[in-house]
């Protein structure tokens, strides 16, 4: 089969010396992220771009192209592992991916068996880790051949889907979620336009003429909101960190927590494959679904193993899923994999059914350094865990100047211009305002990541129809796309006016 | 919900789009070989977002006027931080990397927690020195170095 000789040239490149390093460094940093209450998945990821940036200046485009998201994906999928391990211990969720794994994980440390209940968390994470990478495997190839037979305008109601998805799910107002997707593809649009070379929104002033760099922007909403947040509102841990205790878990904690972790690594890995889910609805989601199965519902909220097991597991399955419509499609179904697509842009390298032809190392790579990074992370996370618990206590006083060092640091380095490091600050400024009054951040970013394609698939699609808006209702799969992305905007609407709750995505 | 922000807000995402509608104005219409040029992107989406922010306002009528709990917030820490980080952005290039980050993460390590000085010192001094090192000697990237009468 193609598939496996692909991976083996992906294991050739994933196995080079420095690239088990990042990777290595990769998972390191996303577990130590996941353990930090207040670092998420977002701004640590945006935060390591211009970090990698600098450290693969050496190699060439393509050969640091992988070896930076071999590391960026590392940190995404570490903090899912990681993300468990201050929920159990401290019942305080690392990610808000792990926000019901407090549920039961606390109850079991509290009795004392916060050893197994982080150990079957890792299990668990490792197993769906493992099963959505076969599946990314499995389905790559086919799904970019069919992804290839898509035309401008297919792309366009495509990529309006991805945005629907992920702005119906974002926040509680879906206004504002649509507000900030539109501000995003707004931004977009400033600089050089790419298919006329006219200058839009520029007023003659040098820095503009590059469009507002996604990366000061990424880094300044997520990383420098947050730290702002964290300054302003002062969160006091006086909980006490539990003990861990005997690391490896029962014979009876594994067996009942097999099921658990099967089924939420299946039921992770679609949630995740679809657009604007993402991890957190996917743990919530196996939860429930595990205390409707359960035979003894009641048990759950007072420490079953279960009720670790499978929701570490989904919300791993799920960041998993996620990089399929990224690889596939060249379309992010959340705010983490829109900044994946970011800096994989950076690099020239556009993901999307062309990369597996075009760059087959760099993708195959980065999926057989996933199944590395999956293993690396069970290690680190067994025997280890009591180390990283001791993460949880590192004083925020330290930590926070340190984040706005490295964030300068960073965007300087890329950048190297005094204007990007103002406008970080705004946008950190912006992206603190923005976010503690319920204007979701990670449909801003989208935007502003697929704001240049959906423009250019718009009007590549229009000029081949000399104008006419009709060609995106003509198309029979356009038209599907379309009817598909006003049900997501409806049918939450109508949700909403029969007075149903809706779930909605912390960190989409 | 605050809804005195999201009137601001609302107030001024309509400003933008419209200022965006009227700017998309001024840029050529006409794209060779295609009779969608690049102002028909820009226009559309700020109408969107005109539209959006006329919805959010309208939106705000009708928010129960409740009282938001008042959470203590340190506004002291956070400007005297926030200040800082303005003044290191206007510096990095003027004064040079290692002086101002040293400042920076001592004013606010000082900030976060009064005391310890001789450990914020190390620690700072361990983090500008360390990465100007890594970055410029090892990675031969480029930082602004010393200023000029220091060197």
């Amino acid at each position: 089969m193609d598939v496996i000789n692909f991976l083996l040239d992906g294991f050739q490149t994933a196995l080079l010396p420095h690239n088990l390093l990042f990777a290595f460094v990769g998972v390191l940093i996303g577990t130590a992220v996941g353990v930090l209450p207040g670092i998420g998945p977002m701004s640590g990821v945006a935060l390591l771009i211009p970090v990698t940036a600098s450290m693969t200046s050496g190699l060439e485009p393509a050969e640091a192209a992988t070896s930076s998201i071999i590391l960026l994906a590392g940190v995404y999928y570490g903090a899912m592992y990681g993300g468990s391990t201050t929920s159990i211990l401290l019942n305080t969720p690392g990610e808000s991916s792990s926000v019901v794994t407090t549920l039961d994980g606390y109850q079991m440390a509290k009795q004392g068996r916060a050893g197994s209940a982080l150990s079957i968390a890792a299990i668990g994470s490792f197993f769906a880790g493992i099963v959505a990478l076969i599946a990314l495997t499995l389905l790559a190839e086919p799904l970019s051949k069919i992804a290839l037979k898509f035309g401008p305008a297919e792309y366009f109601s495509l990529m309006l889907l991805g945005l629907a998805a992920v702005s119906g799910l974002a926040g509680n107002s879906m206004t504002k979620a649509w507000m900030m997707t539109v501000f995003g593809l707004l931004l977009s649009t400033i600089g050089i336009d790419a298919v006329s070379g006219v200058a839009r929104f520029t007023y003659d002033i040098s820095v503009l003429y590059g469009g507002l760099e996604f990366l000061t922007i990424a880094v300044g909403v997520f990383a420098l909101g947050e730290v702002f947040k964290a300054i302003l509102h002062k969160e006091e841990n006086d909980g006490e960190v539990a003990k861990v205790g005997r690391i490896l878990p029962s014979k009876q904690e594994l067996k009942e927590s097999s099921g658990p972790i099967v089924r939420g690594s299946l039921l992770g890995f679609f949630v995740g494959v679809l657009p604007g889910a993402g991890a957190t609805l996917a743990s919530f989601f196996s939860y429930i679904f595990e205390k409707k199965i359960s035979k003894n519902p009641e048990k759950f909220g007072k420490g079953t193993i279960a009720g670790v097991a499978a929701p570490e597991s989904a919300n791993n399955a799920a960041s998993g899923g996620a990089m399929i419509p990224l690889l596939t499609l060249g379309i992010p179904g959340s705010g983490t994999t829109a900044i994946l697509m970011g800096a994989l842009i950076m690099y020239n390298i556009q993901p999307g059914p062309l990369l597996f032809d075009e760059h087959p190392d760099v993708a195959w790579g980065l999926i057989a350094s996933m199944f590395i990074g999956n293993l690396m992370l069970l290690i680190l996370n067994m025997p280890l865990v009591k180390v990283f618990a001791k993460i949880i206590e590192t004083p925020p006083k330290y930590l926070i100047p340190i984040i706005i060092a490295i964030s300068i640091f960073g965007v300087y380095a890329v950048q190297v211009t005094t204007f990007d490091l103002l406008l970080l600050i705004g946008c950190g400024l912006a992206g603190y305002l923005l976010a503690s009054n319920d204007f979701p951040l990670a449909p801003l970013v989208l935007g502003l990541v697929l704001g240049p394609m959906i423009e250019n698939n718009m009007r590549r699609a229009l000029t081949a129809s000399n104008g006419d808006f009709m060609v995106f209702v003509e198309k029979p799969i356009s038209l599907v796309f379309i009817i598909t992305a006003l049900l997501w905007i409806i049918v939450p609407i109508l949700l909403k006016v029969r007075g149903k709750t809706l779930v909605i995505s912390e960190e989409a | 919900m605050n809804k005195t922000f999201d009137r601001y807000a609302g107030f001024i995402f309509l400003m933008i789009g419209a200022a965006f509608m009227l700017e998309s104005f001024r840029i050529s219409k006409n794209a060779y070989g295609s009779n969608v040029g690049p102002n028909v992107f820009p226009f559309l989406l700020g109408l969107i977002l005109v539209l959006l922010s006329i919805k959010l306002l309208l939106e705000t009528l009708k928010y129960n006027a409740g009282h938001l709990q008042k959470k203590k917030v340190q506004y002291k820490k956070f400007l005297i931080i926030l200040a800082a980080a303005i003044l290191y952005a206007i510096l990095l290039e003027p004064v040079g990397y290692v002086i101002t980050t040293f400042l920076f993460l001592i004013i606010g390590f000082q900030t976060m927690e009064k005391g310890k000085l001789l450990k914020t010192i190390f620690i700072a001094g361990a983090f500008s020195f360390g990465v100007y090192y890594v970055y410029v000697k090892i990675l031969q990237g480029t930082l602004p170095g010393w200023p000029i009468w220091f060197s």
